[in-house]
């Protein structure tokens, strides 16, 4: 029974939203303190439902399991087209016919091109596959330990319920969205998790800077969602229904409509993930507390763009064309953000920098198209959860021990003080460079082999060899400016300022207990997936899944003429690979040690150099992103609605105002028929009178 | 047209009449005795006309509605004396337009134009006697004598 | 001659302008000479009356009507409220021989007695406790004096167009010969059947049409019919005289001392 699939679906995404509901009823005046019990609980609880619901799907027949709970909404088709014909129900493309209600039992007889009835069609849908059951896991295991850390980071804070409420509310919406099994309620869900990602970056509301961080993340994610919304109604006009069953037929869109349909969901996902052009918000949003940016800026929600494009891959395989803009956006924001983070003097901003980079990794590996590549994202994205959530809890054990300092040049020598945090945050740091036998290492350099592999053969050959130039050149600055961090923060000479060190202190177990298992997994999750072959196997865990079995034939059929060539190369190309990035991460770790660790006056020629170049100031001022944008886009917007303002003040207030003055204007000329005098009264209804006599006759 | 009918023209006519000048009475006086006054003569009208229409058609019915209207302007007038009483009391006057407290909050009151100031009736000498049995010396009447009140 | 409804038109033009300026607020010599505008009007206007048959042959008539109207007339002029209590007494004489000429002996003396003898007289009390010489502010204007007196001409002259055209009945003017007689007062009826007036004016029954009681048995009829066909009529103005008596002693309500005015 706890095996059972449905049963799990339904409970791990419910605790979360019951403790949510409980605490923010509940939590203001009868918890208070304790408002930290309802969510641990359903977190934890969900956690291990997830753990079991791995297991469960391992053993499902087809590794598949999907569970309908109800109909949402049906709408019917006006006319339905007569028998037998092509489909006219007068959307031009309207094709196909709308999928049963539970696609366990598929359509015995799918119609062949699609006749259909075009009417609209949408049910609560939960679906159990691999790639389900390992977003679960992970998303529930780190929201785990990142309650637990915020126990002993927020305590004290007189929104302590309201936080808690707020994180149970986003893992039952992060839940949901890998849960569910079509894309109406993904979108939902999308905009939910986006939404909670608003509640929690705004936290603090009274800072006028969280609050514009907040609208700032809603506003950038809503045009990344206009783009996913279009790709929704795409979907639906090709494929006359919105089912992730349409991924099993993959061949009706093709060409324009596959790039496009292509395209518009990698707007979405660029807006959730941050990646260029939207990558804006990010930054801004680690004016929420520590453990959110942990949580959601790291490990989970900027994940549900790597997902999405991830559930959408043989949408993907179809248009080569979409594939590479997903690459090149996700090379080129990954070199973006690396440069930029080399010269942010925020350790916050530093890591942000950094996720944004690491998903741009996750995103170049999704576009290679293959079957190493996908898989090597998604490896990504577990491994990157975890050493990413590491080093930002241990950046937030660092502003809780020294009072909300965050600058890394106020920063210096606390390995001294903080020796727990020092050594996670190493093996966060190692992680993140990717030195064996990291995590880190494994992941990414199984992406960088798939970048390689396609640089060498296959389509468009000149793009991925300039990606695998620059993935491997990120991968340097990766490890210079995590250890420049890492040397500023914990070595060298103590810049504290006076009362921020006065009452310097380890964190209590309550937060160096989660940055204990974090270094752990940091540690251990890569080598335990790449030996267990989860991820990277043709018959692993992960590839099981059935909406990537593309990936898997197509992975077979160029394998089979040539049976023992490919491993060959592909193994022999994977070493060289390996030790290229161990190469170029030693290289940039060496040279951070250099400037940071070594003579300041080698670090002040560098910084001179750079200048001179223009390159330092590109890079410390973001490449003035944010200025461009308020010059393009917010600074006419606000232009255009003080007009509008003005306009809605004068012109259609006043026509309100003007109706309000005629009855007025009617009683001013009325009034004076009450004048006082019964003589006067008398006069008119003497009058009347006498119009009535003339009319009645004369 | 008979005699009948030209009779009844004619009493109809005078009824009218008074019944017109019973208004532009109440209309215009501002004693409010004299526009009580005028009312009945607006009655005093109706009851005629009332009078003329029965003997016109031979039916007693008309005398009859005139006693009636007598009786009802007797408890009419009892009422409507009682409330100028009343209201005489309040503003020891009989000025109809001292009352006009009823009206719009933003219109002026009624105010009266002036006239020129009467003449004066006292005379410029009261009349002496002399002692009892003397005849006073001869006084122009003319001059103490007032024609008009 | 001249049509009638310029005579009309003259008349109502003549005594708008008379009795506005016969009413309290100008001047004696206005005062006058407002008279004599009413006057002219009377005279053109009574010019209209037809006068037919052997009511109107006798003057008697004119005479009451003439005085009747210069009564109400100068009632509403004087400017002392006391002479025009009297002026109403008048008016009262004027209208109770108008009665007796008709025919209705009781209604006449009872106006005499009812109204002139307790009403007018009441009224007089009343005026003793307030200023009955006419001194005050309020007796000597009126209020909108030219506006009065154009509306109580227009009625008046409305009244009289409708008597002139509508009473005829839908035969019009010429089934009754012309309507108003062209040639002023007293003419030679024309002899037509009562029956020939057709429309409103048709008396209902014609049995009901029949000349009315004459002679010393007109009040017991009179009297017959007030017990018999209209007692509860009766019955109810009695209660409503109660009352008006109980609401009258209501109101004036407990005795207070006396206000000097």
């Amino acid at each position: 029974m706890l095996l059972d699939i449905p049963f799990l679906l339904i409970l791990i995404p419910l605790l979360p939203l019951a403790a949510a509901v409980l605490t923010a009823a509940l939590g203001k005046h009868v918890l208070g303190r304790a408002s930290h019990w309802p969510t641990v609980a359903a977190v934890a609880l969900s956690s291990a439902a997830s753990l079991l619901l791995v297991v469960a799907v391992r053993h499902e027949p087809g590794h598949e399991k999907i569970v309908q709970l109800w109909t949402w909404a049906t709408v019917d088709a006006v006319s339905p087209p007569p028998p037998g014909e092509a489909p006219t129900s007068g959307y031009p493309g309207v094709r196909g016919a709308p999928l049963p209600v539970s696609p366990t039992h598929p359509h015995p007889n799918p119609p062949p091109d699609g006749e259909g009835t075009g009417s609209f069609h949408v049910d609560v849908v939960l679906r159990a596959d691999p790639l389900t059951a390992v977003m679960l896991a992970t998303v529930t295991f780190v929201s785990l330990l990142v309650c637990i850390y915020s126990i002993g980071y927020m305590h004290g804070d007189p929104g302590y319920w309201r936080f808690f409420s707020y994180v149970s509310l986003f893992v039952f919406s992060m839940t949901m969205l890998v849960s569910v099994s079509n894309f109406l309620l993904l979108y939902v869900f999308w905009e939910a998790v986006g939404l909670c990602s608003y509640l929690l970056i705004g936290f603090w509301y009274q800072k006028p800077a969280a609050a514009a961080a907040g609208l700032k993340a809603f506003l950038v994610n809503r045009v990344g969602d206009f783009g996913f919304a279009l790709g929704v109604f795409f979907l639906w006009t090709t494929y006359g229904t919105l089912d992730f069953t349409l991924l099993g037929r993959p061949e009706l869109a093709h060409g324009g409509t596959a790039a496009a349909i292509g395209l518009l969901l990698l707007a979405g996902a660029c807006g959730k993930s941050a990646q260029f052009p939207l990558h804006v918000w990010l930054p801004d949003a680690m004016e929420g507390p520590t453990p959110v940016s942990a949580l959601i800026h790291a490990a989970t929600m900027v994940t549900a763009g790597v997902y999405l494009v991830a559930r959408c891959t043989p949408l993907y395989m179809a248009s080569p064309e979409a594939r590479y803009v997903v690459t090149a956006i996700g090379g080129g924001t990954a070199v973006l953000a690396a440069i930029i983070a080399l010269t942010q003097t925020d350790l916050k901003r530093i890591l942000a920098y950094s996720t944004i980079s690491q998903l741009g990794y996750m995103f170049l590996a999704l576009g290679t198209g293959t079957l190493l590549g996908v898989a090597a994202g998604m490896f990504h994205l577990v491994t990157h959860a975890f050493f990413k959530a590491l080093l930002f809890l241990g950046a937030g054990s660092v502003m809780h021990a020294t009072g909300g300092v965050i600058d890394v040049e106020k920063l210096g020598g606390l390995r001294r003080r903080m020796p727990i945090t020092h050594w996670t945050f190493l093996f966060g740091c190692l992680a993140l460079a990717g030195i064996f036998p990291f995590a880190g290492f494994w992941s990414k350099d199984a992406i960088l082999a798939a970048v390689a592999e396609k640089s060498h053969a296959g389509d468009a050959t000149w793009l991925y060899l300039i990606l695998f130039l620059v993935g491997t050149l990120t991968a340097f600055l990766t490890a210079v400016y995590t250890f420049r961090a890492f040397f500023l923060t914990f070595y060298g000479r103590e810049r504290l300022e006076p009362e921020a060190g006065k009452h310097l202190h380890e964190s209590p177990w309550v937060m160096t207990g989660p940055l204990a298992v974090l270094a752990l997994g940091a540690l251990a999750v890569g080598g335990y997936f790449q030996w267990s072959g989860d991820f990277l196997d043709h018959k692993g865990f992960l590839l099981q899944t059935p909406s990537l079995a593309p990936l898997v034939e197509q992975e077979e059929m160029g394998a089979a003429p040539e049976p023992g060539g490919e491993g060959a190369h592909s193994s022999s190309g994977h070493l060289a690979v390996a030790l290229l990035s161990t190469g170029v991460a030693v290289a940039g770790i060496a040279v951070a040690a250099l400037l940071y660790l070594g003579r300041p006056a080698w670090l002040e020629a560098l910084t001179a150099l750079m200048t001179a170049l223009g390159l330092y100031g590109l890079s410390k001022n973001k490449f003035y992103f944010d200025e461009i944008y308020r010059a393009l886009v917010v600074g006419p917007l606000e232009r255009l609605a003080a007009v509008l303002a003005w306009l809605d003040q004068h012109g259609v207030d006043a026509l309100v105002d003007a109706v309000g003055a005629v009855p007025r204007a009617i009683g001013a000329t009325l009034r004076p028929l009450q004048g006082g005098l019964v003589q006067f009264y008398a006069v008119l209804m003497i009058l009347g009178v006498l119009a009535l006599l003339g009319a009645l006759l004369l | 047209m008979t005699n009948d009918l030209a009779a009844l023209h004619s009493y109809l006519a005078v009824a009218a009449v008074l019944v017109g000048i019973g208004l532009v009475g109440f209309l215009s006086r501002r004693n409010m005795i004299v526009m009580f006054l005028s009312a009945e003569t607006m009655l005093q009208g109706v009851s005629l006309s009332l009078v003329a229409w029965g003997r016109f058609h031979g039916d007693l019915g008309g005398q009859i509605l005139v006693l009636f209207i007598i009786a009802l302007a007797a408890a009419e007038a009892a009422i409507a004396l009682a409330l100028v009483v009343t209201l005489f009391a309040r503003r020891g006057s009989l000025d109809i337009a001292a009352w006009q407290d009823l009206r719009e909050s933003d219109q002026p009151p009624f105010e009266e134009e002036d006239l020129p100031p009467e003449p004066s009736d006292e005379p410029a000498a009261w009349p002496h006697l002399a002692p009892a049995g003397i005849e006073p010396a001869s006084i122009d009447e003319k001059e103490h004598y007032r024609p008009k009140v | 001659m001249i049509e009638p409804r310029i005579i009309l038109a003259l008349a109502t033009g003549l005594g708008a302008v008379g009795l506005g300026l016969v009413l309290p607020g100008g001047s004696g010599r206005r005062r006058a000479a407002g008279a004599l505008f009413a006057l002219a009007a009377l005279v053109a206007w009574a010019s209209l009356l037809p006068g037919v048959g052997p009511w109107l042959a006798n003057g008697l008539f004119a005479l009451l009507a003439a005085v009747t109207i210069v009564a109400a007339g100068a009632m509403i002029s004087c400017r002392s409220p006391m002479y025009s209590a009297i002026w109403f007494g008048m008016t009262l004489l004027g209208t109770a021989g108008l009665f007796l000429l008709v025919g209705a002996e009781f209604l006449a003396v009872a106006t005499l007695v009812v109204y002139a003898g307790a009403i007018l007289v009441t009224f007089l009390f009343v005026l003793m406790l307030s200023e009955p010489e006419g001194r005050t502010s309020y007796d000597r204007r009126s209020w909108a004096a030219m506006l009065s007196a154009t509306t109580g001409a227009v009625l008046i002259g409305v009244l009289s167009l409708t008597l002139a055209t509508g009473l005829a009945g839908p035969a019009g003017p010429r089934a009754s010969g012309g309507g108003l007689p062209r040639d002023g007062l007293p003419s030679a009826p024309p002899t037509e059947p009562a029956d020939a007036v057709g429309g409103l004016l048709a008396p209902s029954p014609p049995a009901a049409h029949r000349p009315p009681p004459e002679g010393p048995y007109a009040v017991a009829q009179l009297g017959t019919e007030l017990f018999t066909r209209y007692v509860i009529p009766v019955e109810a103005v009695a209660t409503l005289l109660l009352a008006a008596l109980v609401g009258a002693a209501v109101i004036i309500g407990p005795r207070r001392t006396p206000q000097a005015p």
